[in-house]
């Protein structure tokens, strides 16, 4: 008897001990800090001296404070037009991976490379990148010089492939437009034709300024016609590049949603006469739903808790351009030499909470969750 | 069994016996960590002989000031701990470092008298000293002597006011159009010491910051003025992170820098002749103008040893530690006594160049680097005006108007 019920017990006890390391951690990392942060929330602190119990002054300093006002605007910005840019590419590079050809691997393995580098790491590479006499302002300097030689380039491979294609079709053979091997000769001729022009002289590569876009330390906004809307310029840099690291880790999961959708249901739009881009919004995007829900709500919360790159470029850009939400914590929690100010970071702390968890429910009123897929 | 706990509480009670004694010292990490240990071996240890103390140094790699601040509060700091003057001002009114007052009084070797008074000063706040300086820097010109033997230039010289300077980088930065006179940080902490020669105040008498006051708008056209002629360059318009990587770049032949410029030539361009003179004067006023970067030793309010951490104090800013430091060339001492040291007066660029820093500290219009409770925060709109104009992305009018509009938001907050 005892025996039995010892083991009923132990039955009934087995998941909370197999799940206790982890609510172990839950409740003294994260259950503990969020009350303490609510506490702090309404109090004076300073880390050192006790609380002063202050009510709602906190919340109120934060939307009378401008840096913070400032911070939220780039951090809304930077939600939108990174979670859309990279969502979007995510899937492009996805569809473009998911095709069998040779060596995909390798290129699935390399487009995936800068998510696997540490963030720190590339943050500091990519301010390189973008110092006023770095690669980027570099590479647009070359562009502009070489623009007119590259258009002709581009035209001349596509009047040859014009002219090759209709050739054929005259004679009445099937030929596809980019017929590859077609394609081969045009480039090569063209190469050739324009390398020789410019070679022996007859165009030269323009004469331009070199290109000096001060990418960091400048207060600038773009675009201008956008007013007050418009995104900082170095707020943009971080923009650009945060697509570019994050944009491989959600092709993983696109990629993934990709070879679960049945090949039959192409077969059968085939047969019924669809065509590519058909096929693609009326079966692609309509069985990825669960995936893109899952891309967008990573990607809101990510942006929305950007910080790591706003903190490594640190002073080599202006505080007004950058700062973010939650960098905008951490600025109050550890204030330049003076003393911390918890109460107000932990006050925007709640603030970034909850807003996060409206976007986030908000965006599944909209898209609607996986249930509904 | 019995005996078994018996012996766990004796091994325990003997420990704890021995860690009551134990000194922690928190410092700098990098270089500080071989300085501080060897210091330890040579002079701290020897002198401990027998007292039962020990010492152990604690060094923190990175971001030093928030380690020392979640340390503090969390009752988990070492006894004793670098205090940077930028940030002690805070530090020492959140209540968590030991006023010295009562120590010294009693101490025979360690008096608040000995060391330089501004630097004292710095860390004394309502009568109590809160740290003992344990070393300083100030700026000095530091210039490249083949570059100006090759334009034919007297080198720059104590005597130099603004103008005079001015002729003398022109005519350097006239040999190529990739040569520079002066290497320009869009940063308070240099332009700051020019602009004090001049005769700014960071707070006039109400505590505002009044960017209009004529002395700073003077320094500062004189400063970003040299970026428009090409005279000067930002240091990161050439690649380089700061003035001592512009320097030894040998594009630049000059840069405000302090003594920890010649560590860095010394790895970077072990082969550049280079000398020191002291800051230029303003051509008006006839000062000088400098900012003294100093760094105290604290002691924790809450450590439980601190009459042995006072003791270990003493020993670590005994004259023959600073003699030792100064010896080997890495840092500044504080103690007034060592003006006159005969390592001053050697023959060679180090030893110049450390006696010109350490001159920099009492002549003319020298202020502490720190800005009230308001640190690098403070500092932030006048960088970003300097960077604005040197860029040429506003006039020398539209930033000081912008940086004037956060400092008053800054300020009004």
């Amino acid at each position: 008897m005892r025996r039995v019920s010892a083991g009923r017990l132990g039955e009934k006890l087995a998941p909370y001990v197999l799940l206790a390391p982890f609510l172990f951690t839950l409740i003294v990392f994260f259950g503990y800090a969020f009350v303490r942060v609510v506490y702090f929330s309404f109090t004076n602190y300073d880390l050192f001296s006790k609380p002063e119990w202050v009510g709602l002054r906190n919340y109120l300093n934060i939307f009378r404070d401008p840096e913070f006002t400032r911070a939220m605007k780039n951090s809304l910005t930077f939600m939108v037009v990174v979670t859309a840019a990279q969502t979007m590419i995510a899937l492009l590079l996805a569809l473009f991976l998911n095709r069998k050809m040779r060596g995909i691997k390798f290129f699935r393995a390399a487009y995936y490379m800068p998510s696997v580098a540490s963030s720190v790491v590339v943050t500091l590479i990519f301010i390189w990148f973008f110092q006023r006499r770095g690669v980027l302002n570099y590479v647009i300097t070359r562009f502009q010089e070489y623009q007119v030689i590259l258009a002709l380039f581009v035209l001349l491979a596509a009047a040859l492939q014009f002219v090759l294609v209709a050739w054929e079709k005259l004679r009445r053979r099937p030929v596809a437009i980019f017929e590859p091997s077609f394609l081969l000769l045009s480039l090569l001729v063209s190469f050739m034709i324009v390398f020789g022009l410019v070679r022996f002289g007859f165009i030269l590569p323009r004469e331009v300024a070199p290109v000096d876009i001060i990418w960091f330390n400048t207060t600038k906004t773009w675009p201008d016609f956008f007013g007050a809307l418009a995104f900082p310029i170095p707020l943009g840099a971080i923009m650009l590049f945060n697509i570019w690291t994050t944009a491989p880790t959600f092709m993983l999961l696109y990629l993934a949603g990709l070879q679960d959708i049945p090949g039959e249901l192409y077969e059968a739009a085939a047969v019924d006469g669809a065509e590519g881009w058909h096929m693609f919004w009326k079966i692609t995007v309509p069985q990825l739903k669960p995936i893109t829900f899952l891309v967008v709500t990573m990607g809101l919360i990510g942006t929305l808790q950007m910080f790591d790159q706003v903190a490594i470029l640190g002073s080599q850009a202006p505080r007004s351009s950058t700062i973010t939400l939650a960098y905008y914590i951490y600025t109050n929690l550890f204030p330049s030499s003076a003393s911390p100010r918890v109460g107000m970071a932990s006050a925007a702390a709640m603030f970034l909470a909850l807003l996060t968890l409206v976007i986030v429910y908000a965006q599944r009123k909209v898209l609607g969750g996986e249930n509904d897929a | 069994m019995k005996r078994f706990c018996l012996a766990l509480v004796m091994v325990l009670l003997v420990t704890s016996a021995a860690a009551a004694q134990q000194i922690r010292i928190g410092g700098h990490g990098g270089n500080d960590t071989i300085i501080v240990e060897e210091m330890i071996e040579l002079f701290v240890r020897p002198a401990l002989e027998g007292t039962g103390i020990t010492v152990q140094y604690e060094p923190v790699a990175d971001d030093y000031q928030r380690f020392i601040v979640n340390a503090l509060s969390a009752g988990t700091a070492p006894d004793l701990f670098y205090m940077d003057i930028f940030w002690a001002g805070s530090l020492i009114r959140s209540g968590a470092v030991e006023p010295l007052n009562d120590y010294l009084e009693k101490s025979t070797v360690l008096k608040a008298e000995d060391f330089i008074p501004s630097l004292v000063d710095a860390f004394t706040v309502d009568g109590q000293v809160y740290g003992i300086p344990k070393d300083f820097n100030t700026l000095a010109l530091f210039y490249n002597k083949d570059l100006f033997d090759y334009a034919g230039v007297e080198y720059p010289s104590n005597d130099d006011t603004w103008d005079t300077l001015y002729e003398k980088l022109e005519k350097v930065a006239s040999i190529d159009p990739d040569i520079y006179g002066l290497a320009l940080q869009p940063e308070f902490a240099r332009f700051g010491a020019l602009a004090y020669a001049a005769g700014f105040t960071p707070f006039n008498a109400e505590g505002k910051t009044d960017l209009s006051d004529p002395a700073f708008v003077d320094a500062f056209k004189w400063y970003t003025g040299m970026a428009e002629t090409g005279v000067g360059v930002m240091p990161a318009d050439i690649s380089q992170g700061w003035g001592g990587g512009a320097l030894a770049s040998e594009q630049v032949a000059a840069a405000l820098e302090g003594a920890w410029i010649i560590g860095a030539l010394k790895g970077d361009a072990p082969n550049l002749q280079y000398g020191a003179t002291l800051m230029p004067k303003h051509p008006e006023t006839g000062q000088r103008g400098n900012l003294i970067f100093t760094v105290a030793w604290g002691m924790n309010a809450a450590s439980p040893n601190k009459d042995a951490a006072f003791r270990v104090l003493e020993i670590l800013t005994s004259e023959e530690v600073q003699q030792w430091v100064l010896e080997r060339g890495l840092a500044i001492p504080s103690r007034e006594a060592l003006a006159d040291n005969p390592y001053f007066q050697q023959d060679h660029a180090e030893a110049h160049a450390n006696h010109v820093v350490f001159l920099g500290a009492s002549d003319g219009n020298v202020l502490p680097y720190s800005f009230g409770t308001y640190g690098g925060d403070w500092m932030q709109p006048i960088d970003q005006a300097l960077a604005a104009v040197m860029s040429k992305q506003a006039t020398v009018e539209e930033a000081l108007q912008q940086a004037q509009a956060q400092l008053d938001a800054l300020m009004g907050r």
